[in-house]
């Protein structure tokens, strides 16, 4: 293990994919003290990938950690350092900081009713819950997946629908803003699916991820529906330089997303929006 | 022997085609030259040009369409008014003006393309490397110490209390009147030290004070205060926001200069423009800016308070421009170690530029996020290319408040370089900013664009 | 307010005896004191003793600068090929810093407690700071923009130094406080004493609210108030003995290689939290310095495990250099007649 937390671990990019307009997942590979490192992350971590010359950003992991030293990202492209990772091709060597941050309370979502709200790129960190759940299907109850996008093309994670559909006491509903003729889902922004589906919150647990601005008015919209603030979980994400809780930069009131997050309950970080809206 | 690297900017239309013609013909042409083929001559901006002498370049060469013949019509005049600029900077900088040249090559031109290239290679041949980029670490020396001389000029005497009755009558009566939203003036602290306020209220009014430590550009607050779109804010009753400001004749400069650059337009705000005879300086003198200032009545306003005093029609002679004087007379070499001296202890806070009223780029061109033309890091290099750039955006601009250098937590003499610049865009242009809506000389306009007051 | 321990071993020394003191310290090694720079006081490196600005003198810069430099490189990154090297740098070399003032050593134990306590360890930071020795000087009296009194501090205050030296007539009082200042002192060899004379006035000037009062103020409009002639321009931030947020990015050296270095920013930046989408949180002048307030006398503190301190060491360099008059002193008082 490296002594110095800023020094980055090498990967191996082993499979570069797309998975939606202008967004890409990248699997890579950590071989020796990185795989060190890694041996046992938990889902709702992430880490820092760097781009060597332009520089390193922060992404939640997308992946399950039984996939091994395997860790998936998903990367939109909008700056510099993205758009460097975008150019990258399979065999090419990218830097892996981390693990990072707090996990998913995963025992504390056992036995509940799960409801899963993913807006745009934000489906990505919540990946792993829902892997997680499918996993071991029996000792979670129902799961509800609302998952959105702007449009068609910017939904995420498209070939495993099937499979979540798939499963027992599973429902997905999906929802785009704007119309399209090739689409015969939900047309809205994921609050009116909510209230569409309607979901319980007996004995109900929420994980809610995406733009700022959805993360506000969907934990605001559960708690309107009788869901208890410390029952809605968020993962958050902040502008981040070091992930260590010193650059100071991501702050939440007195928390840093790097170190006491990303993975919040609107108990503790309900009253603290002003910083990330 | 040393071998200069040369960078040529050529345009497509001329100069880089009279640079095939050249090879064409065999005639002999450095092989020193790195050329850059860039559409015309005037995109050649001045942060590009700094940049390419930052990463090493020995000499610069500039190559357009002549005069008269550029495929954009103006392309080239762009170039001939700015470079001769920016080449008065970066020698003002400690850069030999030699090193950065702007000529004219037609495309037929082969053989005035190689004596231009073999003449202008010769010639920082012999000027030797450049030694512009620092490497390595600095021994922080203290420079030359800056002249303290005798032209200290100690504050004439004046009485505040009629212009501070006055501006508080006119504040009351604006914000009571409902015609301002909001009244920007002077206040003194509980520390005693006097310092900006914003007036809401008729009652508060008392707060406002003029006397000679009204030394805050307060023009600087308008255009973050005021929106670009006017229907987008409005006060209580519904109407515009309009804004009442207290300036002085510097300030009232800069008005002029953020009208010309449709920053904010005039009906938005209300100016009371104040006579001044000059503001303080730590020890009681009169501040450096202010001994040569001629304008002792504001050049814009709308409400004057204080009796009008003609313009002084020659320019004082202050400390700054003696030391102007004396770097001007001193080496290239010399001059660079001055300024690399006072840099040095730059923490690149950019106070400076957040306290200048006419810096308002969203982003600013010195802090982007993928360092196009300058790294993140507070190094010389670094802080020597954002001041001489910023520098040179304000060329034409700056009016000479001198807020850049009072927020200056290190007391560096930043000003000396929009100071350095006033004169060459006066001598070149016969154009002082300010005096009136008239954009700088170098600033493009598209055409249709401009519109006369 | 501290009080010199009467009964510890110290040593009277005069000027004369400092300067040689000093003299011999830069011959071997690097001393760091308060210098004049054209004409600003900063801690440089000195030659030597006559080098040293003398007098009550608070240097434009904290001492943070030696510990936590304004740009720094964390490591450089080589491309060839296909192939990438990455090459950790560590900071070198050794130093001993003379003429700390109390409020700037109170600083740097807040910042070890940030990047030395607080898990992981800040390996540059570490570096810089086990090979760097400490020697305070005790402030004669506390000058019109202080109030470290108010903070916890006090203008004789010895904690955070290896070594301390109190005015005293005809000279200096010098005291170990820590292990390595118990060895400096004993290489020095001066004569022992017992401690004397009058320590400074060091009454409290200003109030600060209680932690738990805090939270309560957070939507006051007092903030947007407060902020309105606020340049949002960093100086208070960059001056500030505590102040530590900074910025990591890769920078381009030559052609395949490149340096990783980190520098100071300030959450009084104006695109301090944008991201590349373009979404800026804390876009109001307002929010972004009540997070410095909030920060400086309740985040932070409790961050590092500190919360019954703040992180103001009440230098006072903030008030002085603020273009805007911005005055952290009255906003203590505002929000105390607020409460």
């Amino acid at each position: 293990m490296n002594t110095n937390p800023m020094l980055p671990y090498p990967g191996k990019l082993v499979e570069v994919r797309d998975l939606a307009d202008e967004i890409k997942l990248l699997r890579v590979e950590l071989v020796e003290q990185g795989a060190e490192a890694f041996k046992s992350w938990q889902p709702g971590q992430f880490a820092f990938v760097s781009a060597y010359g332009l520089g390193e950003a922060p992404f939640g992991i997308a992946n399950m950690p039984q996939d091994g030293p395997l860790l998936d990202f998903a990367v939109a492209r909008l700056g510099s350092v993205t758009t460097g990772l975008h150019e990258l091709g399979e065999g090419d060597t990218v830097g892996v900081r981390g693990p990072l941050g707090n996990c998913f309370p995963l025992e504390k979502f056992k036995g509940k009713n799960l409801v899963v709200l993913g807006g745009g790129i934000g489906g990505a960190p919540l990946r792993p819950v829902i892997q997680a759940v499918l996993s071991q299907r029996d000792e979670y109850d129902s799961l509800t997946i609302l998952w959105a996008a702007r449009k068609q093309s910017l939904l995420v994670f498209t070939d495993e629908y099937d499979a979540w559909r798939a499963a027992p006491d599973t429902r997905l509903h999906l929802t785009i803003d704007q119309a399209d003729p090739k689409w015969d889902h939900n047309v809205g922004l994921i609050t009116d699916l909510l209230k569409k589906v309607n979901p319980s919150p007996n004995n109900a647990i929420s994980v809610t991820c995406g733009p700022p601005i959805m993360i506000y008015y969907v934990t605001r919209m559960l708690a309107e529906m009788g869901f208890r603030p410390e029952d809605n979980y968020v993962t958050l994400e902040a502008r981040m330089h070091c992930g260590l809780g010193k650059c100071g930069r991501c702050n939440l009131g007195d928390k840093f997303v790097c170190v006491d997050g990303p993975v919040f309950n609107m108990l503790e970080v309900g009253n603290m929006m002003e910083t990330y809206l | 022997m040393f071998e200069p690297k040369i960078v040529a900017f050529l345009c497509s239309w001329c100069s880089y085609t009279g640079a095939d013609t050249a090879g064409i013909a065999r005639l002999k042409s450095p092989a020193n030259l790195r050329a850059i083929r860039v559409p015309c001559s005037g995109r050649v901006s001045p942060e590009l040009i700094m940049r390419t002498f930052d990463q090493g370049a020995d000499g610069v060469l500039v190559l357009g369409c002549h005069i008269g013949e550029c495929h954009y019509d103006t392309g080239n005049h762009r170039a001939a008014k700015r470079l001769p600029v920016l080449q008065a900077l970066l020698s003002f900088g400690g850069l030999e003006p030699e090193r950065l040249r702007l000529d004219w090559v037609s495309a037929s031109e082969g053989e005035r393309f190689a004596r231009i290239t073999t003449e202008f290679t010769a010639m920082v041949r012999e000027l030797g490397p450049v030694h512009w980029r620092w490497e390595g670490k600095r021994r922080q020396e203290e420079s030359r110490d800056l002249l303290i001389s005798s032209k200290t000029i100690p504050l004439p005497e004046m009485d505040f209390t009629l212009r501070t009755e006055s501006i508080r009558a006119k504040a009351r009566e604006l914000l009571a009147s409902g015609q301002v939203g909001c009244v920007i003036g002077y206040e003194t602290s509980q520390r005693g030290r006097t310092r900006p306020v914003f007036i809401y209220s008729p009652e508060e009014v008392g707060h406002l004070v003029w006397n000679a430590d009204c030394t805050h550009n307060l023009s600087g607050y308008l255009v973050d205060k005021l929106p670009a779109n006017q229907r987008e804010r409005s006060n209580e009753n519904g109407s515009h926001l309009r804004i009442g400001v207290v300036v002085k004749p510097c300030d009232s400069r800069t008005i002029n200069v953020l009208l010309a650059e449709n920053q904010l337009s005039r009906e938005q705000i209300h100016i009371i423009g104040v006579t001044c005879e000059g503001m303080r300086k730590e020890g009681g003198n009169l501040q450096e800016r202010c001994v040569s200032c001629q304008e002792r009545t504001p050049v814009v306003y709308d409400t004057l308070v204080g009796e009008p005093v003609h313009p002084v029609d020659q320019r004082p002679f202050s400390q700054s421009d003696e030391i102007i004087a004396e770097l001007n007379k001193a080496t290239p070499a010399e001059r660079l170690e001055f300024w690399l001296s006072q840099f040095d202890r730059c923490i690149r806070c950019y106070a400076c530029r957040q306290a200048c009223p006419l810096c308002n780029c969203p982003t600013c061109l010195y802090e982007r996020d993928d360092s196009t033309y300058v790294g993140m890091g507070i190094g010389l290099n670094e802080k020597r290319t954002y001041h001489l750039g910023r520098a040179y955006h304000l060329a034409g601009r700056c009016v000479g408040c001198n807020e850049c250098e009072r927020a200056c937590p290190m007391d560096i003499p930043i000003s000396l370089l929009n100071q350095r610049l006033a004169v060459e865009i006066e001598k070149t242009f016969g154009y002082r900013s300010g005096l009136a809506v008239v954009p700088s000389p170098i600033v493009t306009i598209l055409s249709g664009e401009y519109k006369e007051d | 307010m501290s009080q010199p321990d009467l009964n510890a071993k110290s040593r009277l020394i005069s000027q004369a005896e400092l300067d040689k003191w000093l003299d011999g310290l830069a011959r071997t090694q690097t001393l760091i004191a308060p210098r004049n720079v054209s004409g600003v006081v900063l801690y440089r490196p000195v030659a030597g003793s006559d080098e040293i600005v003398k007098g009550v003198n608070r240097p434009a810069m904290s001492v943070k600068e030696v510990f936590f430099p304004p740009t720094e490189r964390l490591l450089t990154i080589r491309k060839t090929g296909t192939e990438i090297h990455i090459n950790e740098t560590l900071p070198e070399g050794q130093a001993v810093v003379f003429g700390v003032l109390p409020c700037d050593a109170r600083g740097v134990r807040l910042l070890d407690a940030l990047f030395l306590d607080t898990t992981p360890a800040d390996p540059y930071y570490a570096r810089r700071r086990a090979n760097t020795t400490l020697i305070g000087l005790a402030c004669k009296e506390m000058g019109p923009t202080c109030f470290c009194t108010s903070v916890g501090g006090a203008p004789d205050d010895p904690t955070g130094m290896d070594m301390m030296l109190y005015p005293a007539e005809y000279g200096y009082m010098a005291e170990a406080i820590s292990d390595k200042g118990h060895s400096l002192l004993a290489e020095a060899g001066w004569p022992e004493t017992v401690l004397g004379g009058t320590a400074p006035d060091s009454t409290g000037r200003f109030p600060t609210l209680e932690k738990s009062q805090w939270p309560g103020h957070f939507n006051d409009d007092y903030w947007m108030k407060i902020s309105e002639r606020c340049l949002s321009c960093r100086a208070c931030a960059y001056v500030c003995p505590t102040c530590r947020c900074f910025a990591v990015r890769d920078e381009m050296l030559g052609p395949g290689e490149f340096e990783r270095i980190r520098c100071w920013d300030s959450c009084a930046g104006e695109n301090y939290r944008r991201v590349a989408g373009g979404h800026r949180p804390r876009a109001e002048k307002g929010e972004r310095l009540r997070n410095r307030f909030y920060c400086k006398f309740f985040y932070f503190p409790g961050q590092i495990g500190l919360s019954d301190t703040s992180a103001c060491t009440g230098c006072g360099r903030c008030i002085e250099v603020c273009p805007a008059g911005v005055d952290i002193t009255e906003v203590l008082q505002d929000l105390e007649r607020l409460a």
